[in-house]
């Protein structure tokens, strides 16, 4: 399929998630045991035969350009194409210090990449979004319907910040958008949406001449009565990752054999960047279950309840438990974790207890000695 | 582009004596050690040591391999100039004729080598587990003034018959070659890898294809004709872990070396690392019932049972209630409920269905002990039993090893 083109929106802040976006933006957040969180939208776009995509940069994006890289992973790195990275554009002055405001914005600022845009259709996505889904099934939907807009939302309600919310017609039409309202109902938004490549320049246009800069506000809030515009409702998982709570339930969630046999589909594989490490070793007299264990890690203490990325550590006598800990993390001999965020290369000393809980889990920063 | 010296890859023997194993695939394909393949361990070497050009001569049921070496990318061997490249033997104007053996294959690929006109020439093989610096052995080749190189290292005493032994002087200069000698006079083995300055070895190799007596073979002609000549033959000592796994004993002994810390086997030390081609499948889930001791464990692996001493390699399921021992699950491996499975290795993408036996303790075995194998994409049916030294296809033909 090589009619739809891919963006994502990978400028946004998400002050909620604390230490894990210190030094990164939410979309190379790690994930999962050996993904960032842009890995899984990347991947659905691949595995929907998109070979063209954008990803719109602001602000701290140097950790992002390294794990993308030239796309290769995700089979972007094309002659023709492939991943392209977009941060302000240089000529158009006015974007360069400030944060795009919203999502038409930063699309102005873009503008001329959009109007070499290949294919006739474009699907727009955010990048804090964990999801397997089929794409060429939304587009699909999105051709049969006839609509301007089709967006992706999904019948469970989070608790998530910021989020925006529908109103269906009974035939699946977009009756009403409600954004960041008190109490969530209907369907919440998936901020995944289609439309055409020709519609998406009018309206960045439009918007642009009219001081606009929110798709939500001013595009399906502000010019509803005048589109088309249509859901596809997702009923499996899709986590908005917005905060440190949401991140962390999100991650348990993960050793439900159930969730993690949905996400990590065989037909809809994620692809990460290769880290190369070996197997991991569980040596004697060690205990581990319940757990996600990446490559590259010897595990001699007790793990339970779990998710280790690469390269861990697990030292003699050291209890783990509920916790997440990334790469090159070392929990030295007879520590005690439980409910800790790691961040990477994090050095645990031999005999601390740090101890967090479940509704506001411990996150230490990148390359703490503690 | 002129280079200082191209690797050649001897990468098309049959594998014969892995049995089952290699009965639809070339011995260096075979996976290794949880994510790797044979292969993975040469061409991570010469990617490590600076050497960008590398011919892997293919010629036995090539398919997997070639699939597997693809354009070279996932050992930086995909250059503009240089980088990886598949040699099968080829028609020429005056007939076609297969590999005779190890020096032909060279021989017949003398116009490769020639075009990136090289001083000096490395042979590997397609079938050594080992972390080894090229770029050292090729200075010592260079200090010393020699015509080839061999690389060599000591060896038990009582197991020197069993090798290609190097006789040397007080300079390590190499006297005389024995090949399985009854009565050894030194311990030191051939590695099978030689550096060769390439001037001389494409004269002999020239010299040996019009001897039609010879059966064009380093081991058997090329070395001890260089050698009877007078030719400076210099011993390169290498002291680290290194096996070969042409057998099924060799390659279980290998795999749960990677278990051992005494071995030298260290796959997790970064400072020389081992790529390989990778597969996308999320990290190893260890079951909240699951028992997993003295393991290496890799991505995909899902285990609801008990491991213990095993390799479990990329994608293996161990079902509830299953139970493994000292054994190898080849990539895709599936160990259902309830079955067993000791001192066995499982081929790629076989199935043991449930409740099955596979193999045993050499304690408990009735008669003649020895590890258990099952070919890959072999379907074992459910109860099914398979005892210690046996091997079994995917068409389910049972032999005794």
């Amino acid at each position: 399929m090589n009619g739809l083109h891919g963006i994502i929106f990978a400028y946004e802040k998400e002050p909620g998630l604390r230490e894990l976006v210190e030094h990164r933006m939410p979309a190379s957040v790690p994930f999962g045991g050996r993904y960032r969180i842009i890995d899984f939208m990347l991947s659905n776009m691949q595995n929907a035969g998109i070979t063209d995509v954008g990803v719109v940069l602001h602000g701290n994006y140097q950790s992002l350009l390294d794990h993308l890289g030239s796309g290769k992973t995700w089979d972007m790195s094309r002659k023709y194409g492939g991943l392209r990275l977009l941060p302000p554009f240089a000529d158009n002055r006015k974007y360069q210090s400030e944060e795009f405001r919203g999502k038409m914005e930063a699309l102005a600022g873009v503008r001329s990449y959009i109007e070499e845009i290949r294919q006739d259709y474009v699907v727009l996505s955010d990048s804090d979004l964990i999801i397997n889904l089929p794409i060429d099934d939304v587009f699909e939907a999105h051709l049969a319907s006839g609509a301007d807009i089709t967006c992706v939302c999904t019948p469970n309600l989070g608790r998530t910040e910021n989020a925006t919310y529908f109103h269906l017609d009974p035939d699946g039409r977009v009756a009403a958008t409600l954004c960041d309202p008190h109490t969530p109902e209907g369907y919440q938004s998936l901020e995944i949406y289609i439309l055409s490549r020709e519609l998406l320049l009018r309206l960045v246009d439009e918007c642009e001449a009219q001081e606009k800069s929110s798709f939500r506000r001013d595009v399906l809030l502000g010019m509803g009565e005048k589109l088309n515009i249509r859901s596809f409702i997702w009923e499996g998982l899709a986590a908005q990752l917005r905060t440190v709570k949401e991140y962390y339930d999100r991650s348990m969630a993960l050793l439900d054999p159930n969730v993690a046999g949905a996400l990590f589909c065989p037909e809809r594989p994620i692809q990460a960047k290769e880290d190369d490490e070996a197997s991991s070793y569980i040596a004697p007299e060690s205990r581990c279950v319940n757990s996600f264990i990446a490559d590259g890690c010897i595990v001699e203490g007790m793990v339970e309840n779990s998710i280790l990325f690469p390269g861990v550590r697990i030292g003699r006598g050291a209890q783990v438990r509920n916790c997440i800990l990334f790469k090159n993390v070392t929990v030295s001999e007879n520590v005690t974790l439980s409910h800790v965020i790691a961040d990477k290369s994090v050095l645990v000393r031999t005999g601390g207890t740090l101890i967090g809980h479940e509704n506001y889990p411990l996150t230490i920063a990148r390359d703490s000695v503690v | 582009m002129k280079k200082e010296c191209i690797a050649m890859l001897l990468a098309g023997g049959q594998g014969s004596r892995l049995y089952v194993l290699t009965e639809n695939m070339a011995k260096p394909a075979v996976p290794f050690g949880g994510r790797y393949r044979i292969i993975d361990f040469p061409l991570s070497n010469c990617t490590n040591a600076g050497i960008d050009t590398v011919g892997v001569l293919t010629q036995y049921r090539p398919l997997e391999l070639n699939r597997y070496i693809g354009n070279g990318q996932p050992w930086d061997l995909d250059r503009n100039d240089g980088g990886v490249h598949i040699l099968p033997p080829y028609q020429s104007a005056t007939g076609a004729t297969w590999y005779k053996g190890t020096a032909n294959a060279i021989y017949q690929n003398i116009g490769f080598v020639d075009m990136y006109d090289p001083d000096y020439v490395l042979i590997l093989s397609g079938d050594h587990i080992y972390k080894m610096d090229y770029a050292a052995m090729l200075a010592h080749h260079k200090r010393e003034g020699a015509d080839c190189t061999i690389s060599v290292m000591e060896v038990p005493w009582d197991e020197a018959s069993r090798f290609g032994i190097m006789n040397v002087d007080e300079h390590d200069t190499i006297v005389e070659f024995e090949e399985k000698p009854k009565n050894p006079k030194s311990n030191l083995a051939s590695m099978g890898i030689y550096v060769f300055t390439w001037r001389k070895l494409r004269e002999y190799l020239i010299a040996d294809e019009n001897d039609a007596a010879s059966s064009n073979d380093f081991g058997k002609n090329i070395i001890p004709t260089m050698l009877a000549d007078g030719q400076k033959m210099a011993a390169y000592r290498f002291d680290g872990y290194w096996k070969d796994v042409g057998t099924l004993d060799s390659l279980w002994d290998a795999n749960m070396d990677m278990l051992a810390q005494g071995s030298g086997l260290n796959l997790l030390e970064k400072r020389w690392p081992i790529y390989g081609r990778s597969t996308s499948a999320p990290p190893a889930y260890l079951g909240a019932d699951s028992h997993v001791e003295h393991s290496v464990v890799t991505r995909g692996c899902v285990v609801e049972g008990t491991a213990e001493n095993c390799v479990l390699s990329e994608r293996c399921t161990v079902g509830r209630g299953a139970q493994v021992e000292y054994s190898i699950l080849m990539p895709g491996a599936v160990v259902e409920e309830g079955a067993r499975v000791s001192y066995a290795i499982i081929g790629e993408n076989c199935r043991i269905g449930a409740g099955a036996v596979i193999g045993c303790a050499p304690e408990r075995a009735s008669e003649a002990w020895g590890i258990t194998v099952v070919g890959p994409e072999t379907q074992v049916p459910e109860q099914y039993r398979l005892a210690a030294n046996r091997m079994l296809n995917r068409d389910l033909k049972e032999v005794v090893r």
